[in-house]
């Protein structure tokens, strides 16, 4: 399905506002295979999904971790000694906040779709100012490059002989939190790297941009934006005003 | 003593060198059977029926054209792409039976971009990082990162962070890293890229010492003069296809264009 891409940011803000609406693992799986079947629609494979998740793993693993044991209250089901380990709110809580991330990067492939040019095309289209709908494209296309930088450590630290499978969880934990600093400052740099490039290119040189391709918003567009927008303003009000049956 | 199968304190695996033995009386020390590879979402394909044999020692170098597959085929090689067609021996054994790990362990790879390859918060820990995982003596490590950032003329740079270095200081860094894990075989894509005359000859001098010691090589360059000061063998790689290679009197391993 071919769409601008400003019907496929409209998809993604739904999606994503009703991920963060969401509390419930049950109603966030459905919502899940629901993106996982819009993207099937959009001919993305779902083994790309499970690439960009991959290498964030560990960290989904914490979370969840973290969520199911710093939470309290519910049915206890793990105890050691008088300490309270894991209960049931935990558990559906930690269960959530991995569903929500799952279905933020499943819904966020979609973006990669689409030229960066187009989205910032686009966004001007819609009276967004040049600068922020720069910044926007910007932003989506940090987000594989800091996939790329870890993937590339990972691969680095592997080749200098560490077996990071076999490595005990506590040394992982450590290795990883080693290792972050520097992927994050390398972005960093990169981003630094970038807007002076930018500016020695003359970015903002002249105070108004004008443009050789005008995006054109088609029909299918307009009714993909009107289907989401009202699918999710009806279960936002669905969540908010549930149904009850007397 | 040999060295036993299992984890050292660090947790990383170390095979026993019984079996390290046993598996180095296979011919080649690194062998490329008929291999193929296209990019995902690409129609051409990058290599195509590339058979080539690395000797345990010996210096080989890889030349040829921008885009021409030289570092695909050095990913390869390492373990890092996985062949579209085609398969890679290393010791004789598939290079599929080997953990990424485990082959970083026999083969030491420079990559063409240094910031692919440096992700410790300091040059000396970044010399060290390979020791230090596979549970060497501290001394030890700090003996060798010392003379390695001599070597290489990083001392002045001990605590710096990687990245804030220069490219031509990266690129030192990043080779001194690897050949601080003492491989017994070095994948270098554009050692010399960055590097001025005064470093492009020591670091000449160094890899012509680590050969003398037995150990072999490949490296990808563009540097004709580099490459003719140290490389015993050289292999030209040209629309995804050996065009010559010097060791290959048969002919076997070329194709003509």
């Amino acid at each position: 399905m071919k769409l601008d891409p400003r019907t496929k940011l409209i998809m993604v803000f739904c999606i994503t506002t009703l991920a963060i609406i969401y509390n419930t693992p049950g109603r966030l799986f459905l919502l899940l295979v629901g993106t996982c079947g819009m993207l099937i629609l959009f001919h993305i494979d779902l083994k790309t999904v499970g690439g960009y998740l991959k290498p964030y793993f560990f960290l989904l693993l914490i979370l969840f971790l973290a969520q199911c044991i710093f939470t309290p209250g519910g049915e206890v089901l793990l105890r050691v000694g008088s300490v309270n380990i894991l209960g049931t709110r935990g558990l559906i809580l930690g269960t959530g906040v991995v569903l929500r991330l799952l279905i933020v990067v499943a819904v966020a492939i979609l973006l990669t779709t689409s030229n960066s040019r187009d989205f910032i095309s686009g966004l001007v289209q819609w009276k967004v100012p040049y600068e922020i709908a720069f910044m926007v494209s910007i932003t989506i296309r940090f987000l594989p490059i800091f996939r790329d930088e870890f993937v590339n450590v990972v691969t680095a630290v592997q080749l200098r002989g560490v077996e990071l499978k076999q490595v005990p969880w506590a040394k992982k934990l450590d290795l990883f939190k080693r290792l972050l600093f520097p992927v994050i400052y390398g972005t960093i740099l990169k981003a630094q790297q970038l807007s002076i490039a930018m500016e020695a290119r003359g970015f903002r040189a002249y105070a108004r941009r004008t443009y050789l391709r005008q995006l054109k918003l088609s029909f299918a567009d307009y009714a993909v934006m009107l289907f989401f927008l009202t699918a999710t303003l009806t279960l936002i009000g669905m969540q908010v005003y549930p149904l009850r049956f007397y | 003593m040999p060295r036993q199968r299992g984890f050292t304190k660090s947790g990383v695996y170390r095979q026993s060198t019984e079996n390290i033995n046993m598996e180095r009386e296979s011919a080649a020390f690194l062998e490329l059977r008929q291999i193929g590879f296209s990019y995902p979402r690409k129609k051409s394909a990058v290599l195509n029926g590339i058979n080539l044999n690395f000797d345990r020692e010996g210096i080989t170098a890889i030349i040829g054209p921008n885009g021409c597959g030289k570092t695909t085929l050095t990913k390869i090689m390492t373990g890092i792409l996985r062949p579209t067609n085609g398969d890679v021996y290393l010791e004789g054994r598939h290079l599929q039976e080997y953990t990424l790990a485990q082959i970083g362990r026999r083969i030491g790879y420079v990559f063409q971009n240094p910031d692919q390859q440096l992700f410790c918060s300091s040059v000396q820990e970044e010399i060290g990082f390979g020791m230090a995982c596979l549970g060497e003596d501290p001394s030890v490590i700090a003996e060798r990162v010392d003379f390695y950032m001599d070597y290489f003329e990083l001392s002045s740079y001990r605590k710096a962070f990687p990245l804030h270095l220069s490219y031509g200081e990266k690129q030192r860094l990043a080779i001194a890293s690897v050949l601080a894990g003492e491989p017994d075989f070095l994948i270098l894509d554009e050692p010399t890229v960055g590097l001025d005359s005064y470093r492009k000859k020591l670091l000449a001098d160094y890899l012509n010492k680590v050969a003398e010691l037995g150990r072999g090589m490949v490296m990808v360059s563009h540097d004709t003069a580099f490459v003719s000061q140290v490389a015993e063998r050289t292999v030209v790689l040209g629309n995804g296809w050996i065009q010559q290679d010097s060791s290959s009197s048969e002919g076997d391993n070329s194709h003509e264009t």
